[in-house]
């Protein structure tokens, strides 16, 4: 018997440990979404981390907007205009901010600064037995330290995403209009051609997903953390490029899913 | 006398004294980094002459990543795969746009000249902060708090060339071969997203791609991208050096890095594409 299923389980051995991870992701998920609806909702711990997560943000959410948008908005806006078409950069600087742009900034923001900083918090309360000291004394670390933070992240996120796209539309306005000598009533006139509102319900439907999975993702690296501070530094990597990978594949699956509502031209 | 003026100020002007205060601290850091960044670049001779085994483990750890990261192919599969996200976003928004003024098949010209000036410069400083460079943040901060450091310079070695130089040697090799890796892809990602999801001709794609890739511009974006992984590199050594306060202080040092340098490789690939490309964008798409 044991010499029949020794070849299956070396077979099976390499894949162990990542169905491990994932399943247990999908337990801590699940326990979340049900703590989440227990009564005693913590608004403390959870406004406490939006302004956490609104401190280390905006600032980078900014920068990175008026970049992002500033450059590509030129580089379309100069092909536009030597087309002859320079009225319509409004349009494509709206449709672009909004349903790409936009979202995609906000990703690189929530992964980057937001759900580092909070996974080395509760990284730093795992490894020091913070968490087991919950548990012991009856505290659900789910119900009161995961819930909130979870939900944190979702509020911010759409916070983030209207900063983002505000940002990013006053610097395609300045780019077009100085840069590009475009016209301003054209630019503003024309920013809603492409974008209609089914367009902007995805972009924030886009953020609170991505919010929630950041989240999520943070606070399951986090909380699972071992081996003394060097294991806080890998679980912080890891949560970087967790969430990076699913909310880029999140940002895809839901453009395409609603390519037909949102590019219709 | 000057202590005596000086407690009377202080008592008179209790918030006056401390906003002065924070002011000289925040000057005195910038100095700090400064020193510490210029002690970092002098020591990367003595990084490769006397520290070579260390240097060679770093930089494979670099490329190809420990631990969880390894298994899924280490840095250059994850920048792969988000330049090739981004890659496919240029090709959506570049085709929807052409289309929209009637030329859809130019959307090779946006290929040419989006992925290579923006795109790539700057997803590879993002997601080399947000990967390696967090990671070091991480790893050396650790080191700092539980004390690591100090038993190395007891021990004889000096840990800015031995944890710092390294790593932005590391950092200085390993952009060129990632950055050919993530070029082919990013291209490859957008024309497939043109031609397989859009249905254009893939000879008229390749034409006006062809036509559009200045080899300059390749070459400029690749410089700049090393520039940047050698700066996130220094800001995030930094950062992790002079890590202080427990766990949670490396948590802290690893955010503000990554803020830092995200900032920081926004605004550098802004200036330089101004600087070298002009007001004008030197397009050469009419005469």
């Amino acid at each position: 018997m044991a010499t029949s299923t020794t070849p299956l389980v070396g077979l099976v051995k390499p894949f162990d440990k990542p169905l491990r991870e994932v399943g247990s992701f999908f337990a801590l998920s699940l326990d979340t979404f049900i703590q989440a609806a227990r009564a005693p909702f913590f608004w403390r711990e959870c406004l406490e981390q939006c302004w956490f997560i609104c401190r280390v943000s905006t600032l980078p959410a900014v920068a990175q907007s008026i970049a992002f948008n500033g450059m590509v908005v030129f580089l379309f806006g100069v092909a536009a205009v030597s087309f002859g078409a320079g009225d319509t950069i409004g349009a494509s600087s709206g449709l672009g901010t909004v349903s790409q742009i936009g979202p995609i900034t906000t990703v690189f923001v929530l992964s980057g600064a937001a759900a580092t900083a909070m996974c080395a918090d509760l990284g730093a309360r795992t490894i020091r037995e913070e968490i087991d000291a919950m548990k012991v004394l009856g505290i659900d670390p789910v119900h009161r330290l995961v819930v909130p933070r979870v939900v944190a992240l979702l509020i911010t996120a759409n916070l983030i995403n209207g900063v983002v796209i505000l940002a990013g539309l006053a610097a395609d306005y300045m780019f077009a209009v100085y840069a590009l000598n475009a016209n301003p009533g054209a630019f503003a006139s024309n920013l809603t051609l492409l974008t209609n509102f089914a367009s902007v319900v995805v972009s924030f439907v886009k953020a609170s997903l991505f919010g929630m999975l950041a989240g999520l993702i943070a606070c399951y690296k986090g909380l699972t953390a071992g081996g003394g501070p060097q294991g806080v530094g890998n679980a912080v990597n890891e949560t970087v490029v967790y969430t990076f990978m699913a909310l880029l594949i999140a940002n895809i699956i839901v453009s395409i899913l609603t390519a037909t509502t949102t590019l219709a031209t | 006398m000057s202590s005596n003026t000086r407690t009377v100020v202080n008592t008179r002007f209790p918030r006056l004294t401390r906003s002065g205060r924070a002011w000289a601290g925040e000057w005195n850091r910038l100095g700090e980094q400064a020193a510490f960044y210029v002690k970092t670049l002098v020591s990367i001779r003595e990084a490769v002459t006397r520290y070579f085994g260390e240097t060679l483990r770093v930089l494979a750890e670099m490329g190809l990543g420990v631990g969880a990261l390894a298994l899924i192919g280490g840095e250059v599969v994850i920048l792969a795969v988000l330049t090739g996200s981004a890659a496919a976003v240029v090709g959506i928004f570049g085709y929807v746009q052409a289309s929209s003024l009637g030329v859809g098949a130019i959307a090779g010209f946006f290929s040419a000249y989006a992925n290579v000036r923006l795109q790539l410069p700057l997803i590879i400083a993002n997601g080399l902060a947000a990967t390696i460079g967090a990671g070091a943040t991480a790893q050396i901060g650790a080191m700092r708090i539980s004390e690591e450091i100090d038993a190395l310079e007891v021990i004889g070695i000096r840990s800015i060339p031995y944890l710092a130089s390294t790593r932005v040697l590391g950092g200085l090799l390993v952009v060129p071969p990632l950055y050919c890796a993530t070029f082919v892809g990013s291209v490859l990602t957008t024309r497939s997203v043109v031609i397989l999801a859009y249905h254009q001709g893939a000879g008229g794609f390749d034409h006006y791609f062809n036509t559009f890739l200045l080899p300059r511009d390749v070459i400029v974006s690749g410089l700049e991208c090393t520039v940047q992984a050698v700066i996130v590199m220094l800001i995030h050594t930094y950062y992790g050096y002079t890590a202080s306060g427990g766990p949670a202080g490396v948590g802290e040092a690893v955010g503000r890095a990554v803020r830092a340098s995200i900032v920081v490789s926004i605004t550098i690939t802004f200036v330089l594409s101004l600087v070298l490309y002009g007001k004008s964008g030197d397009f050469h798409l009419s005469s």
